[in-house]
């Protein structure tokens, strides 16, 4: 077990192409982390580089105190699962497993041992004779994920390791992978594009783009409160509505619809009055009735498409006097509405977050109103 | 009627040039049976059948010697080849040693007519006191299969094979582990089908073995072309010693088919 840390690490390929750009994270000793992205976002890079399968241009990587950057990728013990499982196709399932110990000169009886006690936490006793090819794809996944643990490195590196399989499978992975970093407690640095696994199994996330961080951050923070309209369209499906909007001194106008700024946002927004303003509005924060209670404000918007998911009902929809924007709104499952009808919704204001046009950067909000 | 057309007429096209192919070994075959008179024969006919070629060529032509001047030849240079071939194509593949240039060096010894390298090789090895010589013939058909091997392998070690090396370094693989345990066992039937086809090239050499070889070191090629005697061609031993010769070349054959139509990703990735 180890702590993580990076600091102002960059990766340039030879070509002059920045990989990888003034990246400094923490991740804590037990944490499970996620780096967060769209492809080519660098977050591979970050993790192939904490692997030592690439070399770090500028900038330090520390494992356990330990400085890194020029330790062989043997030598720093780490385990790493690969998207594409990269099992040695020339060997059993039980060699593939214990390759790293005997590598290692760990002596027979414990590797059997350990072995024994993987493939049993995994459920491959019955896989151990056969080769990579005679495997599911499932199955791939739950070897090559043995084949680290039977290490018992200090970290592990999960290099979009649930991205070929099935998306039930896929869900099934994620509980038991969350379950295993509970009873292990050993660093996870996890890279994903997939949002739904950032949110359910990271204690935080690292959101990067064009190989720079954007935000970092435990889950729900980062939802509730994202850095920029890059992090609020990413994550979440669907992602938090943006709209160009006008900022007056207590309103914001949307289309024609005007919604009263509860006192708290006025004065936390007042500095950015009589603006163009981006208005980042999640899709469950409109209900179909007012409640007294919340500071909900009414919203006209006139249907485009339903789309009925069983425990829910997405709304596509335009907001009144605003063409071209489409928005989503998270309906009850019974909800109902034809091409071009009128619903009135009544949206949260104390939710709404702000972003600045030009840098796309978040207004400055109270957290919690 | 037009599905039919289009199953039945490719294999017409296929066997009128397999037939192409194969008539002249047959004919071969056939000749080797029958005497000089008979060979020549148009129409061919049968004639006296016998093995008579097959023990006059093992009675009076040192064939054994060719035959086994061959074999040591072509096991040897095979032998020093590939370890060397696989090497090279591992570092071109993996750390793309020389760049552009040294890959097509390599390759550029191999678009010469071989005629411009025997000279130089003639000249070297009679200072070198390599003439006739095993050693030598077995350093001459190195300039042909080292690069032709290189080449070869170079696809076997590029794409998946360096992932799982990466997974093995990260396993706690030296360079060489990674190398020894991975990828080589993982490229192997790539390995052998080169070193199939490189057993094949040597075998079938015949002007540096024609130029650079000697009494002692005669291979079966220039033994063959020994046949063409100044009383004529001997047609009816020269096709039993044909027949001989290619006997170890179609034994690799079904092997060379297996290996090099067997997947270089045994499903280790996805």
């Amino acid at each position: 077990m180890a702590s993580i840390s990076l600091s102002n690490v960059h990766k340039f390929y030879p070509n002059g192409y920045a990989a990888v750009r003034d990246v400094s994270l923490d991740i804590k000793d037990g944490e499970f982390m996620i780096l967060l992205g769209p492809s080519g976002c660098g977050k591979s890079t970050t993790l192939r580089m904490i692997a030592g399968l690439e070399t770090i241009s500028k900038g330090d990587l520390h494992i356990g105190g330990a400085r890194m950057n020029d330790i062989d990728p043997a030598d720093r013990d780490v385990a790493i699962v690969f998207q594409n499982y990269a099992l040695y196709p020339h060997m059993t399932v039980i060699d593939n497993l214990s390759f790293g110990l005997r590598l290692r000169g760990v002596g027979r009886a414990v590797i059997d041992q350990r072995v024994a006690n993987i493939a049993d936490m995994l459920g491959i006793g019955e896989l151990l004779s056969r080769k990579p090819a005679q495997l599911s794809g499932g199955q791939r996944q739950r070897v090559a994920l043995g084949r680290a643990l039977v290490r018992e490195p200090k970290a592990f590196l999960l290099d979009e390791p649930l991205s070929n399989l099935d998306a039930k499978l896929r869900s099934a992975m994620r509980t038991e992978l969350i379950k295993l970093h509970r009873t292990l407690g050993t660093t996870i640095v996890h890279v994903t594009h997939d949002q739904v696994e950032a949110m359910t199994m990271g204690e935080r996330i690292c959101i990067m783009k064009d190989g720079v961080i954007v935000q970092v951050g435990a889950p729900m923070e980062v939802y509730r409160n994202p850095v920029n309209t890059f992090v609020a369209g990413f994550l979440a499906s669907p992602p938090m509505n943006l709209l160009r909007s006008r900022l007056s001194a207590q309103s914001l106008s949307l289309g024609d619809t005007v919604l009263a700024l509860p006192p708290a946002l006025g004065q936390a927004f007042a500095a950015h009055a009589e603006r163009e303003v981006i208005a980042g509005m999640r899709p469950e924060d409109f209900h179909l009735k007012a409640d007294a209670a919340a500071s909900t404000a009414p919203v006209k918007v006139h249907a485009v498409t339903t789309e009925v998911l069983g425990p829910e009902v997405i709304l596509v929809a335009t907001v009144s006097g605003e063409q071209g924007a489409e928005i989503h709104i998270r309906c009850p499952r019974d909800f109902r509405a034809k091409p071009g009808e009128i619903v009135i919704f009544h949206y949260d204001v104390s939710q709404l977050q702000l972003f600045d046009p030009e840098t796309t950067y978040a207004l400055k909000r109270p957290v919690q109103i | 009627m037009k599905r039919i057309a289009a199953r039945v007429l490719p294999h017409i096209i296929l066997c009128a040039f397999s037939l192409l192919i194969l008539m002249p070994l047959l004919w071969i075959l056939r000749v080797s049976f029958t005497d000089r008179l008979t060979a020549y024969k148009i129409p061919p006919e049968i004639g006296t059948v016998g093995l008579m070629n097959y023990v006059e060529i093992f009675a009076r032509y040192p064939f054994t010697g060719w035959f086994l001047n061959s074999l040591i030849i072509a096991l040897g240079a095979t032998a020093i080849a590939l370890p060397l071939a696989t090497a090279l194509a591992y570092a071109f593949a993996r750390f793309n040693t020389g760049g552009t240039f040294l890959r097509l060096g390599v390759l550029a010894s191999q678009m010469l007519p071989p005629i411009i390298l025997v000279l130089p090789l003639f000249g070297m090895f009679l200072f070198a006191g390599l003439m006739q010589s095993h050693v030598g013939l077995i350093i001459a058909h190195l300039t042909i299969s080292l690069p032709f091997l290189s080449w070869m392998l170079v696809s076997f070690f590029e794409g998946d094979v360096a992932r799982l090396e990466e997974a093995a370094r990260v396993d706690g693989a030296t360079r060489w582990q990674a190398f020894r345990y991975i990828a080589v066992p993982v490229a192997a039937p790539g390995i052998l089908a080169a070193g199939l086809l490189g057993f094949i090239l040597s075998w079938n050499e015949f002007l540096f073995a024609l130029v650079l070889s000697g009494p002692s070191s005669q291979t079966l090629p220039v033994g063959l072309a020994a046949l063409e005697t100044h009383a004529g061609v001997e047609i009816a031993p020269l096709a039993a010693a044909t027949v001989v010769s290619l006997v170890p070349v179609f034994a690799l054959l079904p092997f060379l088919r297996k290996h090099l139509i067997k997947g270089l990703s045994l499903g280790a990735l996805k």
